[in-house]
């Protein structure tokens, strides 16, 4: 008999291993031997039993709050219906997962509830600010050093860990109330922006963001300067409140850790 | 950015075998007996400064940007010699070789300087779909070229020697025409590249196909073998399932007695996956070893402790 080729050989195990049907496993069956007091039917079993387990115990460690709020039953479904929809294109584990928000936010039933795929997001997010790149930090210090003059210039850079979220479910007050190992309160529509970040410790931390808050961060992601953000405050409140409320946020963002040194700061 | 992550870093302890024992002395790159590094022991590690000859790190565990368990990574780093292990190079796929992970393996490498960085006999994935598994190839002529191609390919990339580890398996080919012993000590002289040896994984497959251990040991070329692994599996009476989550049983330990006799001194180490105990728990494992080791070969005493190297 001629040797099936390394590359069909392959096809065929990991046909059986990402799919069920009894065709794509005699397909299989046929290139293993027979020996010994096992089955082969067993000795598959062995492959497809860890595969399903490992890609299942990378879901609990990754969404263990989500797993919390849908209880045993559902988060099984929910992990058979993910793995068998997004099967692993990825070398790392660490991004298995990646797309479990997208799946629960169009597959039946989770869709139907829409703060499930809300915690699901809310915990990739805590994932990559945990693991970001490091960056040194832009300190109250640098800011003390920095030339007055050059402030207005300044513009901000954010901390590689730091991610911006909105909600439109009370998904975060339920994800921390789960952590609390307390009854979140029933899921009710409720928008609201979150700020996440490792900080200081490099443990993973987030706030809610007050809607001026937000828009501050968002014209310094789009590269606004010192000057454009007192501008806008400008509109905002009174010339007596601008200036003490900028240099509020600051400190603030400074003492979090979001903001991180840049070159163009003279030392 | 990888030059202002390298600080001090530990060099190995060089051991010599004691002057009141007959035998053959340690290689130059014996490293004595280390352990797995797990994340769950990163505080204990730091906190107790275990005496421990070396650790081996998950390379997949760190190949990420940043954060807290990577910082932990270096300050381990600065006190203990650390070997790299992969579970993702995928030596085996007839995929094209991942050049994205070989990149990011390769800036690993430069952030620790290893003494060595090890990955598996397998193949994990084929067409963008990952097992996640170390799945067996077939012992064939076909196999053997592709994977020694590859190792080449590898180890020009990363411009030193690899080694490569035997797995657990539960099957059998139809395609295989040699043992895997055969084919490990064919891919290991035609490429190149060295072995690190499972004593467990061998214990596991012995078991699953009905072959002898010893026949695996005596098939292996001496000179190859540069790390053993030791850890445990779960006996299901009629098969074994290589789990790691385990102390290392006791015909294991028998094995690693009769691995000793065949390769003399190899760089051991405990390698505990799952149901992690505490660390005092795997150190005590990693005694067990040291003390088999020397009943074995001979008592070593230390010439040069580690030392910092900045």
């Amino acid at each position: 008999m001629d040797k099936l080729p390394l590359a069909s050989l392959q096809q065929k195990m990991i046909n059986y291993l990402v799919d069920d049907n009894p065709t794509v496993t005699n397909t299989i069956m046929e290139q293993i031997k027979d020996h010994g007091n096992i089955t082969r039917d067993v000795r598959l079993h062995i492959y497809k039993n860890a595969y399903q387990a490992r890609l299942k115990e990378t879901i609990e460690n990754d969404h263990e709050m989500l797993g919390f709020f849908l209880g045993d039953d559902l988060f099984d479904q929910m992990v058979l219906g993910y793995i068998n929809t997004y099967p692993s294109d990825n070398t790392s584990l660490r991004h298995f997962a990646d797309k479990l928000p997208l799946f629960l936010a169009n597959y039946a039933p989770f869709k139907d509830h829409p703060i499930i795929s809300e915690l699901a997001h809310f915990e990739r997010l805590l994932m990559v600010a945990f693991d970001a790149a490091d960056a040194t930090l832009f300190t109250r210090d640098i800011l003390a050093n920095t030339p007055p003059e050059q402030w207005p210039e300044l513009v901000f850079r954010f901390h590689p860990s730091v991610q911006l979220a909105h909600f439109k479910y009370n998904s975060v007050e339920t994800w921390h109330a789960l952590k609390q190992e307390q009854s979140p309160e029933p899921a009710k529509e409720q928008h609201s922006d979150w700020l996440l970040w490792r900080n200081n410790d490099r443990l993973t931390q987030f706030r809610s963001l007050p809607a001026q808050e937000y828009d501050l961060i968002n014209m310094i992601l789009n590269g606004a300067s010192f000057a454009d953000l007192c501008d806008f405050l400008l509109q905002e409140v009174n010339e007596e409140q601008a200036s003490p409320l900028v240099l509020d946020y600051l400190l603030k963002w400074l003492d979090d850790g979001i903001l991180i040194k840049q070159k163009f700061i003279q030392q | 950015m990888v030059h202002n992550l390298i600080k001090n870093q530990a060099s190995a302890r060089e051991y010599s075998l004691s002057s009141a024992v007959e035998g053959i002395a340690p290689p130059d790159d014996f490293l004595g007996f280390g352990l797995g590094l797990r994340t769950d022991h990163f505080q204990d590690v730091l906190s107790t400064k275990p005496d421990i000859d070396w650790f081996e790190v998950v390379s997949e565990n760190f190949m990420v940007d940043g954060g807290k368990p990577k910082h932990y990574l270096h300050e381990i780093r600065e006190l203990y010699p650390m070997v790299m292990h992969g579970v993702s190079l995928s030596i085996g796929s007839t995929d094209p070789l991942n050049m994205q992970y070989l990149r990011k393996l390769k800036v690993l490498v430069n952030e620790l300087q290893p003494e060595w960085i090890s990955d598996h006999l397998c193949w994990t994935g084929v067409n963008q779909t990952n097992s996640h598994d170390l799945l067996p190839l077939p012992y064939n002529e076909e196999a053997l070229n592709h994977v020694c191609d590859r190792v080449d390919q590898v180890q020009n990339f990363l411009g030193r020697p690899i080694l490569l580890e035997n797995l657990s398996s539960y099957i059998t080919y139809k395609e295989s025409d040699m043992s895997e012993w055969e084919f490990f000590n064919k891919v290991a002289r035609q490429s190149g590249c060295n072995i690190l040896l499972d004593i467990n994984n061998i214990y596991v497959s012995a078991r699953n196909h009905e072959f002898k251990p010893q026949d695996y040991l005596e098939g292996i070329d001496k000179d190859k073998v540069k790390q053993f692994h030791l850890a445990g599996h779960t006996d299901y009476g009629n098969y074994v399932i290589d789990t790691h989550d385990h102390p290392v049983a006791d015909p294991v330990w028998a094995l690693y007695k009769q691995a000793l006799k065949r390769f003399g001194w190899v760089s051991t180490m405990i390698e505990r996956d799952d149901n992690i105990p505490p660390l005092a728990e795997l150190l005590a494992e990693v005694e067990t070893a040291r003390n088999i080791a020397y009943d074995t070969l001979g008592q070593l005493e230390t010439l040069k402790q580690r030392e910092i190297v900045t």
